[in-house]
């Protein structure tokens, strides 16, 4: 008896330190990029050239990097502000457009109802390097060009199709017995939608909100290419300028603290909305 | 899907008309920025592939002259190639990483939800910033890989990752494999965890092995959920750029261009707009076709329960 | 009394006096240029009344973003135009002509020839020099000294260079003797590479640049020492990857000799002041010097309504005031008649990047992009391939024939 339970026990531990061990090992490949960059971040201006070994700065914290990177463009904080005007416009959008766009493809029906829903995916199949040329003259048609509200215009387009299929799932899930009730109770239309629908597809909404976030955040050919002035150019154009280097060497320093300004931010918002994030993915997938 | 239609038809009938303008009103605003941003661009798209149409200066009518062009160009051939190539050896190896790692993080453990969080991590980073990152840990100067293989005496001197083809290609495949696999993992954890744990239980009192259950049980049950993998993995390879761009500048000698690559030189390096407009309604063409063929893919899935 | 006045008029236009009004000039710079225009914009806007706004686009991606702006009706006034882009530029109609302005100032002569030449299309003048750019070849006087080489003798051929490099490699671990960008710079080798065969009259396109004369002789022997000095382990190995982004790795002091830009020896006497270099001439594969001459258009857009206020702005980039801003910062003199002068009292090794100017030559091609400077294009794969890699006859031969179907297509 005793020799099977520490027989068992045994074997529980073993399993437990092989468990842990693949853990931690994973963990350690897809964070260490990170870690280390953020770090390499932090050495002077005099190490930035040398090989991250270690990686942590050898002689003090330095912000060198920083400020180096903040002699790009108009200044980092300028070029942050734009990109967080940019992208919290575009989540606000898509989440008021695929909101509805999704309550109308999963509630109503309409002619030409899946063709329509198609073409929203089809947005999806085409590389949209390659129509940025039309978008930018069809954008100074409109008065919007070298506008952040141009560039939030076509960001809310591109997310358009993982949002509106993301929602109209969301909707789809709700029971419909609770919008009889609603309606029963003298709820209509908007009304309905935003007071008894609209918290109950949170998790889809957030999901959408952090998709456009990111998307919005990171994305650089478009704003490149559609905005042109200093002022206005977001965090990824001045990170093309990063790369490109300055007077003929590319500042590694520069780049890794560049590299930071652009990933600390999303980091933080996955973590605090994660949980949202992945029942909503989830909860998407399995559609 | 089609029988919940079939079903709900009749009693619903009677509203069904009076709704329907009022749906199209909710998915207007939508169906406005689709039109402005996505239709009307790819229209003119497709009238610029029918010109000669230099990114200045004026554009003339040349018909088909683009896609005749097309057929016979050994570059965009070997793009072609190599896109393929790279999809297929990316999404093995995104597999290969994200199903064992689902498999990993599937069960309620101490510490999995920490696990599934860091996997995940890079996948809210931007394709751009990583490149950006990777390209200096691969870089062989000022880097972390060569120097690092070196001290441990796995290489004498430093190697340059980037010079090669092969060590190149390997490098971008892991920075991809690193950036994407949380991603496709949580996707097939949403299938795993949709198999019913009495199902896998039987099994395993009818004494079916770990691995039996996984080819038998697990896999069949997976196919749905692997299909929407497959489908987000390949349609992104398809149209991967940033990567190339960034990490090797199409690569030593020119082997890393990818089709994207390839539309984006022709049309604002060598400024030929039209004959880019054309590649790019080819590829549109290409990826509807496989998207088709992956939705017919996901439709057997659906048939068999 | 009214013919007076015309007159009177006409002639406070023709010295841009007239302009009533205040007007602000938008204008494209790409980075990386350095701070020498940014700093004349800086003095012109503190002094003038007309201002100008100043842009900065990636380098890289400013060509596509300008074509872009005209198709969308949204481009500057004025543009920063890498001047071998200005011929394809003119030839697609977007640029504004300049000739009968140009040729009016008295010192029109004595602008950088190569960038007139390059300025001009089918006889007409859409652009004028803005900054000059040569390549030179730059040795470290220090690690001269301390690898037991004479550090005030500049090198004359590429066989003593060879040998330097090796005596420089010696002296250990991340001490290299030559740099180049080799990894898919088309910019890059055309301006430090390409004067090493036109040293010796040989050329990659015919004078008329309708044929590809890439496989000679002359060639072949600069590859070979490029190969040689990569064999002897004196080049970084970084370099086989760098596709531009570290085109002044010298500036680390780490590289005994390098050929770079005579930009780069404002950049170094400013930023790197520990850095004890010297600047000679680039020699050719049989001793001859020649240079790539490079730098910057002024293009104007065509149709824009105030032309008046951009040419009084480029008046004042010509004017002594103006090239002495622009020399203090590294750029060199625009003028020749004024160089002697613009540039006394700065730095002497910048009157190496003058004395290039004599020796250069620039390629004249409407499909220069296409050709040479992408990093996909035929140039910079065959730098890569010839130089790294193991079939120098197959680099040749695909190159010249690619070459010369792309020049063939565009005909």
């Amino acid at each position: 008896m005793r020799t099977r339970r520490e027989i068992r026990a045994r074997k529980a531990l073993r399993d437990r330190i092989a468990y842990h061990g693949i853990g931690i090992g994973t963990a350690f490949f897809f964070l260490a990029p990170f870690v280390i960059g953020l770090l390499a971040s932090f050495r002077p201006n005099s190490e930035s050239g040398l090989p991250p070994l270690p990686p942590w700065p050898m002689s003090g914290i330095s912000f060198d990097a920083y400020r180096i990177l903040d002699g790009f463009g108009s200044g980092v904080w300028q070029h942050t502000l734009n990109s967080l005007v940019v992208s919290f416009g575009t989540v606000a959008l898509t989440v008021a457009v695929s909101v509805l766009a999704g309550y109308g493809f999963s509630r109503y029906r309409f002619p030409f109802k899946n063709a329509l829903f198609v073409l929203i995916i089809a947005t999806l199949m085409i590389p949209f390097q390659s129509i940025l040329t039309p978008l930018f003259i069809i954008l100074a048609r409109l008065g919007l060009n070298n506008s952040l509200f141009g560039l939030m215009l076509v960001y809310v387009t591109l997310q358009l199709p993982f949002s509106v299929f993301m929602m109209r799932n969301a909707f789809d899930a709700v029971p419909k017995e609770i919008e009889e009730a609603a309606r029963i109770d003298g709820a209509r239309d908007l009304k309905l939608l935003v007071r008894v629908l609209l918290p109950l597809v949170m998790p889809g909404v957030a999901t959408v909100s952090i998709f456009a976030f990111l998307n919005a955040w990171n994305e650089f050919f478009a704003a490149l290419v559609l905005l042109s002035s200093n002022d206005n150019y977001t965090l990824p154009v001045l990170m093309t300028a990063v790369r490109a280097g300055r007077l003929g060497a590319i500042n590694w320093g520069a780049v890794q603290a560049g590299v930071a300004v652009m990933v600390v931010p999303c980091l933080i918002v996955f973590l605090l909305l994660q949980r949202y994030y992945m029942r909503g993915l989830m909860a998407g997938a399995v559609k | 899907m089609t029988m919940s239609g079939i079903a709900s038809q009749s009693p619903r009938h009677r509203r069904k008309k009076r709704s329907g303008w009022r749906g199209l009103l909710y998915i207007a605003p939508a169906m406005a920025l689709v039109t402005v941003f996505f239709v009307l661009p790819v229209l003119f798209t497709v009238w610029m592939s029918l010109h000669k149409w230099p990114l200045l200066g004026t554009p003339a009518w040349i018909g088909f002259g683009n896609y005749v062009r097309m057929v016979s160009d050994v570059r965009f051939m070997a793009a072609l190639g190599f896109t393929a190539h790279y999809t297929i050896i990316v999404t093995i190896a995104i597999f290969a990483v994200a199903f064992p790692l689902a498999i990993f993080v599937e069960k309620q453990r101490p510490l999995v939800s920490a696990y599934r969080t860091i996997i995940f991590l890079p996948v809210v980073v931007g394709l751009a910033s990583a490149s950006l990152l990777w390209v200096w840990l691969a870089n062989v100067d000022s880097g972390l890989f060569a120097p690092l293989m070196q001290r441990l005496g796995l290489t004498n001197g430093r190697i340059n990752l980037l010079a090669g083809f092969d060590t190149a290609f390997l490098t971008i495949i892991v920075m991809v494999v690193w950036k994407i696999a949380g991603f496709t993992m949580i996707i097939l954890l949403t299938g795993l965890q949709a198999i019913p744990a009495e199902l896998t239980e039987a099994a395993r009192i009818d004494g079916a092995r770990r691995w039996q259950r996984f080819r038998y049980l697990t896999l069949p049950l997976m196919r749905r959920t692997m299909a929407l993998a497959l489908i987000l993995s390949v349609t992104g390879s398809i149209l991967a750029f940033d990567q190339f761009y960034i990490m090797t500048s199409g690569g030593p000698q020119n082997r890393m261009i990818s089709v994207v690559y390839y539309i984006f030189n022709q049309s604002f390096v060598s400024f030929n707009l039209g004959y880019g407009a054309a590649l790019s309604i080819a590829l549109l063409a290409i990826l509807v076709t496989i998207s088709i063929f992956q939705l017919w893919l996901l439709k057997v899935g659906d048939e068999r329960p | 009394m009214l013919k007076r006045l015309l007159a009177a008029t006409t002639l406070a236009y023709g010295l841009g006096l007239s302009v009533a009004s205040a007007e602000t000039i938008s204008m494209w710079v790409r980075t990386g240029i350095g701070d020498s225009f940014k700093e004349v914009v800086k003095a012109y806007n503190a002094a003038g009344e007309d201002k100008v706004e100043l842009t900065e686009v990636p380098f890289s991606e400013l060509v596509q973003k300008y074509a872009t702006a005209i198709a969308g009706g949204q481009a500057p006034d004025a543009l920063s135009l890498d001047l071998i882009y200005t011929p394809a530029f003119a030839a697609a109609g977007q640029l504004e002509d300049l000739s009968e302005w140009a040729k009016s100032l008295s010192y029109f002569n004595a602008l950088s020839p190569s960038h007139v030449k390059l300025g001009t299309y089918q006889d007409k003048i859409y652009g004028l020099p803005l900054s000059v750019e040569t390549s030179i070849f730059a040795w470290n006087k220090e690690l001269y000294r301390k690898a037991g080489l004479d550090p005030e003798k500049a090198p004359k051929t590429w066989e003593e260079i060879t040998a330097n490099a090796e005596k420089i490699r010696a002296l250990g671990d991340d001490t290299y003797g030559f740099y180049f960008s080799g990894g898919g710079c088309g910019g890059c080798m055309i301006f430090t590479f390409t004067p090493l065969v036109w040293g010796a009259d040989a050329d990659i396109l015919s004078p008329d640049s309708k044929k590809a004369t890439l496989d000679t002789p002359e060639m072949r022997k600069a590859v070979d020492i490029y190969r040689n000095l990569v064999a002897k382990d004196t080049v970084p190995a970084g370099s086989a990857s760098d596709n531009g982004v570290n085109f002044l790795t010298f500036t680390n002091g780490k590289i005994g000799q390098q050929s770079i830009g005579a930009f780069a020896i404002g950049t170094l006497v400013t930023q790197h002041p520990e850095i004890d270099f010297g600047v000679t001439l680039i020699p050719g594969v049989d001793g001859k010097p020649s240079s790539f001459a490079g730098g910057d258009n002024f293009v104007v857009t065509k149709g824009t309504p105030k032309l008046e206020a951009v040419k009084k702005f480029l008046e004042y980039t010509y004017s002594m005031e103006g090239q002495k801003i622009m020399a203090k910062y590294g750029s060199l003199p625009t003028r020749g008649d004024i160089a002697g002068e613009v540039l006394e009292g700065l730095d002497p090794r910048l009157k190496v990047g003058i004395e290039a100017i004599a020796v250069a030559k620039t390629p004249y091609t409407l499909q220069f992009n296409d050709l040479i400077n992408s990093s996909n294009g035929p140039w910079a794969t065959f730098i890569n391939a010839a130089i790294y890699g193991d079939d120098v006859d197959g680099a040749f031969s695909n190159a010249q024939s690619e070459m010369q179907s792309i020049i063939d297509a565009g005909q």
